[in-house]
């Protein structure tokens, strides 16, 4: 955890600094004359992203060396790998949503996560999103009488 | 009280019963559904109370909003999946004592303290909206920006393991909460040219992004070590697992009335919102307690705590909102447009110019509460039945009700865009030990601190020595320099935060940073 804390508040200190120095003057006006500037609060924000990020960077490479224990990872491989197949789901939902129609979309959300999760059985990929689907159509539709598209 | 008992008179038939039970019926659905909070349930429903009268389609609401703050312990419990953040302390406690076997009498505490706060705080909404109006007056943007800088101090410090972290976390929210229009000049800030952002990033797709599609991506990662560990969460063999024993009330009754009277207090106090309630609560049982150790571990206490505050919030957040016509919470915004519609407008003088609609509501909000207790008892074995169901069962399912959800707030897929981006910063976050809570809080109030420091600035005139006009601004600074200080005495400041090993063990199913 300790070298993740050292990565993780570099990457916030460069971030603070690019938004201080780059975007915030770029993508915010200095504003009207006689009123406050609206680059003051995300500045200020900045700040003290910044300060506390060489904070958080300075106590970690301070510290004592962690115990066994605490001395891993704390994203396991597993876990990245999860976040990158939902991100493919959603990619290819997204796409369908976009050149075709929602309907495809939401059933490749459920069938794809069901796949990326390890599901195989043919009637749990074609009853599930089946299902869900309806039940959001029914319950939205029906029940709610509004629509989501 | 006479025009109360009117009101009840109003209220207390089939025809106005039956819409107020539907709508505590149906928030406790949406609520135990990750993603689905109240905000998104009174918004989704607004539409679908055209038809009723004001009575009905206000009670309806309101039983909304109830059902699904009580309703979002249920996820958090069973799944250590918060219906919205300000369950997430709920799950801390209330998931180990799931695995424990004690699912049942976490669930009967959680629903518990959840009628009592919303009830007791129902009772102050009614005796102090209407006087309050007149004191609360005196509360200006010098007070409110003390205020919320203490909260978000206050959260930033207590809702993860490192108080460094949790401000960064707190001073990210803001900062993102400055993205739109700036309300003042009206210039754009940082909308890098996308037309959607000028009104600013929409929560629901970010907390949906943040606390559900995240979690899922974590516990998608984890699925089979999950599924062993969900398989063996099954109702214990003897009754005291399922049921609250007389000493659990003896030692939680306390709790639930500091609960109470800390999201009564919270929910007055506009802009701080549940989250900051349910997180006061637990961390102030946690602090009280003699063995503070054991929370996160299957304390009933850290159940009944948060709970009891995270729903005392929903009533109390509305006296702002009537006694001002301020609104102190996301869902008191939601429902000033319900309110209007229905032809209550909220402030100061509706109590003059609609008594009887007025009464009628704190009648309806009362039935509720009673409502509450009885479809969330007799209801919960069948939300207990959700334990049974594999991880990758339940994952697309929750996948695809989050981007109904997200979708929903803007009718764009650019709300699809905005949650899978707070996704990854969610997963992040909640891997790297930062506080996503105090983030999302930051991004709540973000808008209102500024908002109140400007106006501060200015009647400050740019002088500090100016603030000693101000003595509750004052309190409220010193206060949040003595939290930093008191909180950070008592964390390990060198390592920023490392994770102990108790922590560490829970790490993985608790869905916010302990």
């Amino acid at each position: 955890m300790r070298r993740a804390n050292i990565i993780s508040g570099v990457i916030l200190a460069i971030f603070g600094l690019v938004m201080l120095a780059v975007v915030i003057p770029l993508q915010i006006d200095p504003g009207p004359d006689g009123m406050m500037s609206p680059r003051l609060v995300p500045g200020m924000m900045m700040g003290v992203v910044i300060a506390l990020s060489l904070l958080l960077v300075i106590n970690n490479i301070r510290a004592k060396e962690p115990e066994a224990a605490d001395a891993g990872p704390p994203i396991s491989r597993n876990e990245l790998l999860a976040l990158a197949k939902i991100g493919a789901v959603f990619g290819a939902a997204i796409l369908l949503y976009l050149l075709v129609s929602p309907l495809p979309a939401g059933a490749v959300i459920v069938i794809g996560a069901l796949v990326a999760l390890g599901e195989r059985r043919p009637l749990v990929l074609i009853a599930m999103p089946a299902g869900l689907l309806a039940a959001i159509w029914f319950l939205f539709y029906k029940v709610l009488g509004t629509g989501i598209v | 009280m006479s025009d109360l008992l009117i009101g009840f008179q109003d209220v207390l038939n089939p025809a106005t019963l039956i819409w107020v039970a539907i709508g505590v019926t149906l928030g406790y659905v949406l609520g135990a559904l990750p993603g689905l909070g109240k905000a998104t349930g009174v918004a989704v429903c607004i539409p679908l109370t055209f038809y009723l009268g004001p009575v009905a389609a206000l009670g309806m609401l309101i039983g909304i909003a109830k059902g699904s703050a009580a309703g979002s312990a249920v996820s958090a419990i069973l799944l250590n999946t918060p219906g919205e953040p300000s369950s997430a302390p709920t799950a801390l406690d209330g998931y180990p004592l799931a695995r424990q076997g004690k699912a049942q009498k976490a669930l009967k505490m959680g629903l518990f303290a959840s009628v009592i706060g919303d009830f007791v705080s129902t009772v102050i909404l009614i005796a102090l909206a209407a006087p309050l109006a007149r004191y609360a007056l005196l509360i200006g943007p010098v007070e409110i920006c003390a205020i919320l800088l203490f909260s978000l101090t206050f959260i930033g410090g207590l809702s993860g393991n490192s108080l460094i972290k949790g401000l960064i976390a707190g001073a990210m929210g803001v900062f993102f909460s400055t993205i739109g229009l700036e309300a003042e000049t009206f210039v754009s800030r940082m909308t890098l040219g996308l037309l959607e952002l000028e009104d600013g990033i929409a929560l629901v797709p970010m907390a949906i992004g943040m606390l559900a599609v995240a979690e899922m991506a974590v516990q998608a990662g984890n699925v089979k070590v999950l599924d062993s560990e969900g398989a063996r969460i099954t109702d214990g063999a003897s009754r005291s697992d399922r049921v609250v024993l007389a000493s659990e009330w003896r030692r939680c009754l306390p709790v639930i009335a500091r609960g109470t009277l800390i999201g009564s207090v919270v929910g007055i106090l506009p802009g701080l919102g549940a989250s900051v309630g349910s997180f006061l609560s637990y961390g102030a049982t946690k602090k009280a307690s003699k063995t503070p150790e054991k929370y996160g571990t299957g304390m009933i206490e850290g159940v009944a705590a948060a709970e009891s505050a995270d729903n005392a919030v929903v009533p109390s957040s509305l006296i702002p909102l009537f006694a001002l016509g301020i609104p102190g919470s996301v869902i008191a915004a939601i429902l000033i447009a319900a309110f209007i519609l229905h032809g209550l407008t909220p402030g100061p003088l509706m109590f003059q110019q609609q008594p009887r609609l007025v009464a009628d509501v704190y009648a309806a909000m009362l039935c509720a509460s009673v409502i509450l207790l009885i479809v969330g008892y007799t209801g919960q074995r069948l939300f207990a039945q959700v334990i049974k169901a594999p991880l990758r069962l339940i994952i697309p399912g929750v996948l695809l009700l989050c981007t109904v959800g997200a979708y929903m707030e803007t009718s764009s897929v650019f709300s699809i865009y905005v949650m899978l981006f707070f996704t990854v910063i969610g997963f992040f976050a909640r891997k790297l030990d930062f506080s996503f809570v105090t983030f999302l809080i930051g991004f709540v109030i973000g808008p209102n601190l500024e908002l109140s420091f400007r106006q501060s600035l200015q009647l400050l005139d740019h002088n500090a020595v100016n603030l000693a006009k101000h003595p509750i601004a004052v309190v409220f600074i010193l206060l949040t320099v003595a939290v930093v200080w008191w909180i950070g005495r008592g964390k390990n400041p060198a390592a920023g935060g490392q994770v102990t090993r108790s922590s560490r063990a829970t790490e993985k199913h608790v869905p916010t940073n302990s």
